[in-house]
């Protein structure tokens, strides 16, 4: 592997000296996702496997270009998983991508996010240097937090090659529950429903029913599911996998698929268009004509922020506007890792 | 805080200056009553000399000025005015950082945070409290107690340490296995950099657009901006907890049982360990009731529905016998519970009324190493001949070695922080790191040059350059400059031959 990593540096040293941007690309499973850009490719599908695993320290370490079927299975094994529920696009699916996009599934409001769960990362900037920011245990505050950062930024700010994740014990047991009901009734509940102590797992509205998964000791689910006072699911798994793995009826549209993140008592004005609710209310899936400006000005005055998930225009911007200040900080950062601005540029915004 | 133990000041502020590239003006302070009210200017020697240190006092510089803004119109102000005549800031809330992060500059400003002491706002359905940075830690959990909610992280100092500083430290507590540290727990920050700009990070909803610049201000030890608001995420609070107490009469054994309860599945809010020393010294002080002839000890907290904490606890207690337990107690009630807990926080008191002073460590190693490591410790206190009491958030591997010394002895605090170095050195060997949650401040800016390289260095400082070109806040903290590893390396390639351990170094 190190011939690999050694050959990852020489194209980067090379992308520097032609001036020409080097495109990163996993398993090209989310190849729909953030802005289309042009570059040499980089396929990190070869940088592969798990580096270490030990379920009794609670963390795995692999390599970029590892698939998420085999972290999935080897976690699995060990009654352990990503508690952030990533989404299993398909069996090209790799780590590396699932981090450098940072997009978490249905679990994420009540167990955490990608970058929660993110202890260390070894990457290489854009000056071609092997640097390893975090570790494998569970608390590092020696230093910036430069993992996290990474996480989510696309490929902008360097090249994953191998990153440590915090595990978490597969839950006891599991039920979904499901109940038909108004938009306006699910949005009174969705959000509280944590607050009330209730072992909650993943919740959504489809637009004509709410579904709520329950996970832990078996009998305190079947306590809470009293409370709860809905009838249980059968389908449950099959919903919440295709949910994640963006399969649902939302995500497949001859219009603009926007993934809309509000705080969970906010409200949007949705026009009678098609929408799904997760997150307990701080998720809005949207297929919408209107225009980009008009869905991100919605998202800003509710307090959150859009991104253009799947678009009919390629070429459109697809990250919620930022803040002058906060592009410029953005811009700043993006000059620290890659001042030649050869990894991903343009990727997320068209500046970075 | 500067408590009464504060003593002599072994590190001048000229020492971290002359690994400063910038030479700052001399600065007539007096210019900041002109935009700030009186009593919100602190000039006098004596009414600065309260700030001349954090919690590690060992580490004093007098301020040149200290400042207490209460509005972020003025902390903006002052930073605007630093910024254009190029004066070092130093942020600083309750003073209780262990890693001297609110360590004064000797020509700059001391900016103290105190009188950031509002709650702003309460949102029981987002689950979010919305604070100034100079509330306290348990402040925030009291006011919104009757909502049925808390805020988990709960650093021992928590009674005192503000928001503010919770986040510039990424501090953590005994309950993080479970609930995590102050980085999983923030939502949005509002920041002054040090132009004088407010900018807002991550927001109300989960995700936010851009890069994870909280993550990145979570822990940056004031490197990188002043924090002005916090809003921090609440969690419901546990219908019922419990604690049990196990004994061990050797220290692998607790090791394994600690993997033990994990690789079986269980996260428990809390899981600490303690050594005999520790546990000699603290029952002497609070008579918790732990077992003095004990190896170790370790404490196991679940959390949950009544039904839910005795299954786990039952199933915890079966796995600690099975791992060579000689005694498991279980908390019969609330009342015990806090007995167990009591002990284990009255650690670093116990600590210091069995020594004049002592010395907290904080390195984080893989939990499997904890024998190996804890061997180690041992034999450089033999080394150093200096005692040590070990104190361990088993559940995260979060180690706190407490060395026991008398400054009053010549050479001894030099000894002491010899031993400490050689301990995160130990941490750093076994893949671990050398801060899990107080930071690397001024204290471990040397071991810094160990566990980075040159490269990564450079990556820190270029993004520190991005929020703050001129290194004008909280300079020679946190990240080393190469100059000054270079230095270090220095001192170590001659330490085994170093026939002067007294001399300070530089």
């Amino acid at each position: 592997m190190n011939n690999k990593i050694k050959a990852i540096q020489a194209l980067v040293a090379s992308a520097i000296e032609q001036a020409r941007p080097v495109q990163i690309v996993g398993g090209d499973s989310k190849a729909f996702l953030a802005r289309s850009i042009t570059g040499t490719p980089l396929e990190m599908a070869g940088y592969s496997g798990i580096v270490s695993y030990e379920p009794t320290e609670l963390y795995i370490t692999a390599r970029a270009g590892t698939t998420l079927t085999e972290i999935n299975h080897a976690l699995t094994e060990q009654g352990q998983m990503l508690a952030f529920e990533p989404p299993h696009i398909n069996a090209k699916t790799t780590i590396g991508g699932v981090v450098a996009t940072g997009l978490s599934g249905p679990r994420r409001p009540y167990s955490g996010s990608v970058r929660d769960y993110v202890l260390g990362i070894r990457c290489i900037n854009g000056l071609a240097q092997d640097l390893t920011f975090g570790g494998q245990v569970m608390k590092n505050v020696a230093g910036y937090d430069l993992s996290r950062l990474m996480t989510g930024a696309y490929g902008t700010l360097g090249i994953i090659l191998d990153v440590s994740l915090k595990v978490m014990p597969l839950p006891e047991f599991e039920m979904t529950f499901k109940q038909a009901m108004p938009v306006a009734k699910a949005l009174s509940i969705m959000p509280g429903l944590s607050a009330r102590g209730l072992p909650v797992s993943a919740s959504a509205y489809d637009g004509k029913a709410l579904f709520i998964r329950l996970s832990g000791n078996e009998k305190v689910v079947k306590e809470a599911c009293k409370m709860l006072g809905m009838d249980e699911y059968e389908q449950g798994q099959l919903f919440w996998n295709e949910l994640r793995d963006y399969k649902a009826a939302i995500f497949n549209s001859d219009s603009n698929v926007w993934r809309i993140s509000i705080p969970v008592n906010a409200t949007l004005d949705l026009k009678n268009e098609p929408f799904f609710i997760e997150w307990g209310g701080g998720l809005y899936w949207l297929n919408s004509k209107r225009p980009a400006q008009e869905i991100f000005a919605m998202a800003s005055a509710a307090g959150g922020s859009a991104m253009l998930f799947r678009g009919v225009n390629q070429e459109q911007d697809r990250f919620h506007p930022l803040s002058k200040g906060l592009l410029s900080l953005h811009q700043g950062l993006k000059n620290a890792f890659d001042p030649h601005g050869i990894l991903n540029p343009g990727k997320m915004y068209a500046t970075l | 805080m500067c408590s009464g133990n504060c003593h002599k000041t072994v590190i001048y502020a000229g020492c971290h200056l002359s690994q400063m590239s910038i030479k700052y003006k001399t600065m007539n302070f007096s210019k900041f009553n002109e935009f700030l009210p009186t009593q919100a200017v602190l000039l006098s020697e004596e009414s600065r000399r309260v700030y001349e240190c954090d919690a590690l006092s060992a580490h004093r510089v007098m301020p040149g000025c200290v400042l207490l803004p209460d509005s972020i119109e003025q902390v903006q102000a002052i930073m605007s005015y630093c910024h254009s005549n190029d004066i070092p800031v130093v942020a600083r809330g309750a003073g209780t950082g262990l890693s001297g992060g609110a360590m004064p500059h000797a020509e700059g400003v001391l900016l103290s945070l105190a009188k950031f002491n509002k709650i702003i706002g309460i949102d029981p359905i987002q689950k979010t409290a919305t604070v100034q940075p100079g509330v306290r830690n348990l402040a925030i959990s009291e006011a919104v107690k009757t909502h049925g909610l808390y805020y988990a992280p709960d650093p021992s100092s928590q009674i005192a340490c503000t928001i503010g500083g919770n986040v510039a430290e990424n501090s953590g507590g005994v309950h993080c296995l479970k609930y995590g540290l102050t980085v999983h727990n923030i939502m949005q920050l509002k920041i002054v950099t040090i132009e004088g700009e407010i900018l807002t990070i991550g927001s109300h909803a989960f995700d936010s657009a851009g890069y994870d610049l909280l993550a990145l201000l979570t822990g940056s030890e004031g490197m990188l901006g002043v924090v002005v608001e916090v809003t921090v995420k609440l969690t419901p609070k546990p219908a019922f907890s419990r604690v049990l107490l196990a004994t061990f009469d050797d220290i692998e054994k607790a090791g394994n049982a600690v993997a033990a309860i994990i690789a079986e599945g269980i996260i428990p809010a809390g899981l600490e360990m303690m050594d005999q020393a520790g546990v000699r010294a603290v029952e002497d002080f609070v008579h918790a009731g732990y077992p003095t002839d004990a190896a170790a000890i370790l404490l196991c907290e679940m959390d949950g529905t009544q039904d839910e904490v005795e299954t786990g606890l039952a199933e915890v207690e079966e796995l600690l016998i099975r791992y060579g337990a000689s005694e498991v107690r279980v908390a019969h009630n609330d009342a015990e519970s806090d007995l167990f807990w009591a002990g284990r926080k009255a650690a670093f008191p116990a600590a210091g009324r069995v020594a004049p002073d002592y010395y907290c460590m904080d390195g984080t190693i893989p939990r499997k190493n904890i024998a190996e490591v804890l061997s180690g410790i041992n034999a450089l206190s033999d080394k150093y001949q200096l005692d040590v009491i070990n104190v361990f958030h088993a559940g995260d591997g979060n180690l706190h070695p407490l060395i026991l010394y008398d400054v009053a002895i010549p050479g001894e605090l030099a000894r002491t922080e010899a031993f400490g170095s050689d301990i995160l050195k130990l941490c750093i060997a076994m893949g671990g790191t050398i801060t899990g949650e107080h930071g690397v401040g001024i204290e471990k800016i040397n071991e810094m040059c160990i566990q980075f390289n040159e490269n990564e260095l450079k990556q820190f400082h270029a993004v520190k350059a991005a929020f703050d070109a001129k290194g004008l806040l909280n300079p020679g903290k946190a990240v080393p400059t190469l100059n000054r590893c270079a230095e270090f390396g220095a001192m170590h390639v001659h330490a085994g031959k170093d026939k002067f351990p007294d001399l300070e170094r530089y």
